[in-house]
């Protein structure tokens, strides 16, 4: 017996949860670090606003603030819009139909989630600008002039490519997820397949649209690399362009806090959007699989409507990239150096995937375990980090690491805790639902065989939610390759990441020079995304996944 | 207990000078014994959820002397399930004392952790370890032991519920009554101060429950667990337990052996718990109860004392009530509604004037058929059990 068991009686009843659990301290303590951490960086913003006194008014106009705000609004509107309006027929098709390759369609589908911004970017400069590909092609049959890819167009059509797999992926969640019975009944009442869409199907997926669509808006609002080699100017890349020209960095602070402002604003639209209903199966047992909707002859154009953003936003992306880099090695161009950045690339992303899962983990299990209103605050304040643009995190680490967090300063480390800052929402959200499949029963049923609560965690609890945490881990990993504004700022000078060196070649439009570096970064990108994407694949093929299993038995 | 493998002693882990008596003594407050401590005992326990105005148990007392196997009897939200967590420790009691093999675990100031009370505890959904092999599961709670001891006792232990063979496999690849065996297994292995039994049968199918029942019965029989059961079947509770304790709202009501318990209830509440039966109002006078169902000899159970002219509730078995075919203006009468042969035995419905059924089950033949205006008395002399209202 622990002193802690004997006066547990007389502890602060504020640790309590809801059911009357009391957690042991050290979860407490570690899940209250993670979240005081993740506050850090919105905490010191305001501070450094704050001390610059009531000059911000004057610097926001100075800055040009309302153009730039709305570009900026109409970017995201224009990508959301887009985004859903592509995703949506697409997750229908590949769940729902008999398009044929379909299976291989629909993993294909998502991949265009591996190309970072600036890549696609360049591709898209490259294919589609004046002087690019199409045109070339184009003035065979007489097209003079395509219009210019620069500005809006561009933005969104690169944002579009690379964000619709975000509402692709929630969507087709739902759609799997959904009780076939619900479609069946409408049927059986009298209405057509179209009919039953949108009176059915449609409404059930709107809280899947809404959360995909707040990973769009809020993905397009942090894009810097994109809309910068497209030159529209953003909020984002308008911080960024402060950031580096000026010495005076009260700017970029204050512009930042607008940021943060706008992304509050656009989760709080989301939590609007949900509405009153309840959207889970109102019954238990397994999901039927429902039958697969007969396209007819209209099939195979189905297939080839799902493949149109899989050829934009893939293929010839990665076919751009593979010509550039056979036409260096032909022509003995310089490409970028390889094997530091991509070593350097790689042990950044996994330490940063690593830190975050095991940051997430308390929180999680505070959360799921101990719901009271303490592990409830803990759970809000590592979502802050969801809503943050990279270049937000980054720049307050900086005044951070300057003025406070010295040693840190210039290394590394400050660079993980952006990522980790960043990311904590996607490892945390995973191992969420993979605990809430683990029954608390299986726990107790542990400390009643004689183990403390702290080892019931590492040999019960941890190995129960390793699903969770290795896609978690998978898609922090994913996100840290792919992530430039916060890498540019805080990498130590020097340390080159596979993202940076490309984006500073790419950024003097020296593209050809990126195609070994790039493709590089995609393939490896590409690693987690399979991962992720088969692994929401446990339709029936998947019958040995472990996680669902576990999830079969433990219910 | 002693178990086959049972090693010397069978205390508690705790040191001697446990730190909860120490606190105790500390704080000048008077451990309470009345000689007999049990191997479970709770003594005016009182436990509260937060947010929850009404004690989830409150006023809760139960003797589990060594070896024996008591079953908690109540509906659902009877606090039964909250009682058997305090005796496991996930739920702390305010007020009130837990004691388990003569230790203090639980008070208001005393809470000993569930890892640290030597119980052995097996859930309605077993709560197998979905990661972990059959033997890995029974192995779990033997950390304290050397490996070439912990291997040792798996054999036996897995032997005993019939689990020999299954060693290697995960628990996803057993049957439901298959992992029902494993987690007594489970429970059992480190050699447990007492077994628990949460709903243990609730999840299976009807014929494999009763079947698993007495492999169950059986298993702690030999091994001479002392077991606390807690159901809300009735069945399951008269069939293995030594005692049964009732529950009513957040305390035992009436606790005794199940012959005492079926044979004179407390209460009209523990009546209708303990055994199918109907509860009809009457008068009492003179040792008779008059009912709309005729004149019953009655006699009065416990400390339940009935004057003459109060309005009681008579207790109506199927098995102790006859009928038999009414006269033409026969006052209170019943209708037969339904007769289900049974072989040996016919159970009939009787619906009274009032709408009440009565049911009724008597040897066959006879010839009372469905439509008879029947005439209701209890059978061989038996006395209707009446309580007051």
């Amino acid at each position: 017996m622990t002193i802690s068991g004997v006066f547990s009686g007389v502890m602060p009843l504020g640790w309590k949860s809801t059911d009357g659990k009391r957690p042991p301290a050290f979860l407490v303590a570690s899940a209250a670090a993670v979240a005081l951490a993740a506050l850090i960086p919105v905490a010191y913003l305001l501070v450094r606003s704050v001390s610059a006194g009531s000059d911000w008014i004057d610097i926001i106009w100075r800055a040009n603030t309302a153009a730039v705000f709305g570009r900026t609004f109409l970017l995201i509107a224009l990508v959301t819009v887009i985004s859903v309006s592509v995703a949506v027929p697409i997750a229908w098709l590949t769940v729902k139909s008999n398009i044929p390759l379909r299976r291989v369609l629909s993993v294909a589908s998502v991949l265009p989630l591996v190309m970072p911004s600036f890549v696609m970017a360049t591709t898209v400069i490259e294919m589609y600008s004046p002087k690019g590909v199409l045109q070339g092609w184009l003035s065979a049959i007489g097209v003079e002039r395509l219009p210019d890819i620069y500005g809006l167009g561009g933005a969104t059509l690169v944002l579009v490519l690379m964000t619709y797999p975000y509402v692709l992926l929630t969507v087709r969640g739902a759609l799997r997820r959904m009780d076939p019975a619900l479609e069946e009944a409408a049927r059986a009442m009298g209405y057509g397949p179209v009919h039953t869409f949108r009176a059915v199907t449609l409404p059930m997926l709107r809280p899947a649209i809404a959360g995909g669509s707040l990973l769009v808006a809020l993905y397009t609002l942090s894009d810097f690399g994109g809309v910068a080699l497209l030159r529209y100017q953003t909020f984002t890349s308008t911080i960024m362009i402060q950031y580096q020209s000026s010495i005076d960095r009260t700017l970029a602070a204050v512009l930042s806090l607008v940021l943060v402002v706008i992304a509050v604003m656009l989760l709080m639209g989301e939590g609007f959007t949900r509405g009153r209903g309840a959207y889970h199966r109102s019954t238990v047992g397994a999901v039927r699989s429902s039958r697969r909707f007969d396209l007819g002859r209209w099939r195979w154009l189905g297939a080839a409507g799902v493949g149109v953003p899989v050829m934009i936003g893939l293929i010839i992306p990665v076919g751009v990239l593979v010509h550039w880099l056979v036409r260096g090695l032909l022509n003995d161009q310089e490409l970028l150096p390889l094997l530091i950045p991509a070593r350097n690339s790689l042990y950044i992303s996994l330490l940063a995937a690593l830190a975050t899962v095991m940051a997430a983990l308390p929180v999680a299990i505070l959360a799921v375990r101990f719901q009271s209103r303490m592990s409830k605050f803990f759970e809000r304040s590592i979502y802050i980090g969801f809503g943050l643009p990279g270049v937000v995190v980054a720049l307050s680490l900086v005044f951070f690491g300057i003025n406070v967090a010295r040693p840190l300063y210039q290394s590394i480390w400050l660079l993980i805790f952006a990522y980790v800052v960043l990311f904590l929402p996607a490892s945390v959200g995973a191992l969420r639902s993979s605990l809430l499949q683990v029954s608390p029963r299986v726990e107790e049923a542990a400390q009643s065989l004689g183990r403390s609560q702290w080892r019931v965690i590492f040999s019960v609890t941890v190995p129960l939610v390793m699903p969770g945490a290795l896609a978690g881990g998978a898609m922090v990993f994913l996100l840290t390759m792919k992530e430039l504004p916060a890498t540019l700022i805080l990498s130590p000078i020097g340390y080159r990441t596979l993202s940076a060196s490309i984006w500073s070649a790419a950024s003097e439009a020296f593209f050809a020079k990126t195609a070994a570096a790039a493709l590089l970064l995609v393939l490896v990108a590409g690693v987690p995304t399979a991962y992720l994407t088969l692994r929401g694949h446990g339709d029936k093929a998947d019958a040995s996944d472990r996680s669902n299993e576990i999830g079969e038995t433990v219910r | 207990m002693r178990m086959p493998w049972s090693r010397k002693s069978t205390n508690l882990k705790l040191p001697p000078a446990s730190v909860a008596d120490a606190a105790s003594a500390a704080l000048a407050i008077p451990v309470p014994t009345d000689g007999e401590t049990g191997v479970i005992h709770l003594q005016g326990v009182e436990c509260r959820y937060p947010g929850s105005d009404s004690p989830a148990i409150s006023d809760f007392n139960l003797l589990i002397r060594p070896g024996e196997f008591v079953s908690i009897l109540g509906r659902s939200g009877a606090g039964k399930t909250t009682a058997l967590r305090v005796v496991a420790g996930f739920e702390q009691v305010s007020s009130g004392y837990v004691r388990v093999g003569g230790q203090l675990v639980g008070s208001s100031f005393v809470h000993i952790p569930p890892d640290q009370r030597r119980i052995g505890l097996v859930f309605q959904d077993y709560a197998l370890f979905p990661h972990l092999t059959v033997a890995k599961n029974v192995e779990f709670g033997l950390k304290d032991l050397p490996a070439d001891e912990r291997s040792a006792r798996i054999a036996p232990v897995l032997d005993m519920v019939g689990m020999s063979g299954y060693e290697s496999r995960y628990v996803h690849e057993l049957s439901g009554g298959q992992q029902q065996r494993v987690a007594i297994a489970r429970a059992l292995a480190p050699d447990p101060v007492a077994l628990l039994l949460d709903e243990p049968f609730s999840n299976l199918d009807r014929q494999l429950r009763a079947a698993l029942r007495r492999d169950i019965k059986e298993i702690v029989r030999k091994t001479g667990a002392t077991t606390l059961l807690v159901t809300h079947d009735r069945e399951e509770a008269l069939a293995t337990s030594d005692r049964i304790a009732v529950m009513g709202q957040n305390s035992i009501e009436q606790i005794g052996t199940p012959e005492e318990v079926y044979q004179n209830p407390v209460s009209a509440d523990v009546a209708k718990l303990i055994g199918p039966c109907e509860l009809i109002p009457g008068v009492f006078r003179g040792g008779i109860v008059m009912t709309e169902a005729g004149a019953f000899p009655t006699r009065v159970t416990a400390d339940n004392s009935i004057s003459d002219g109060q309005q009681v509730l008579s207790l109506m078995r199927a098995s102790e009530l006859e009928i038999e075919v009414a006269g033409e203006d026969e006052q209170r009468t019943g209708t037969v509604e339904l007769r289900e042969f049974e072989g040996e035995f016919s159970e009939y419905a009787i619906r009274l004037d009032s709408g009440t059924l009565l049911r009724v089950r008597r040897r066959a033949a006879n010839g009372i058929k469905v439509g008879n205006r029947v005439k209701i008395s209890s059978r061989d002399e038996s006395k209707v059990i009446v309580f007051p209202v």
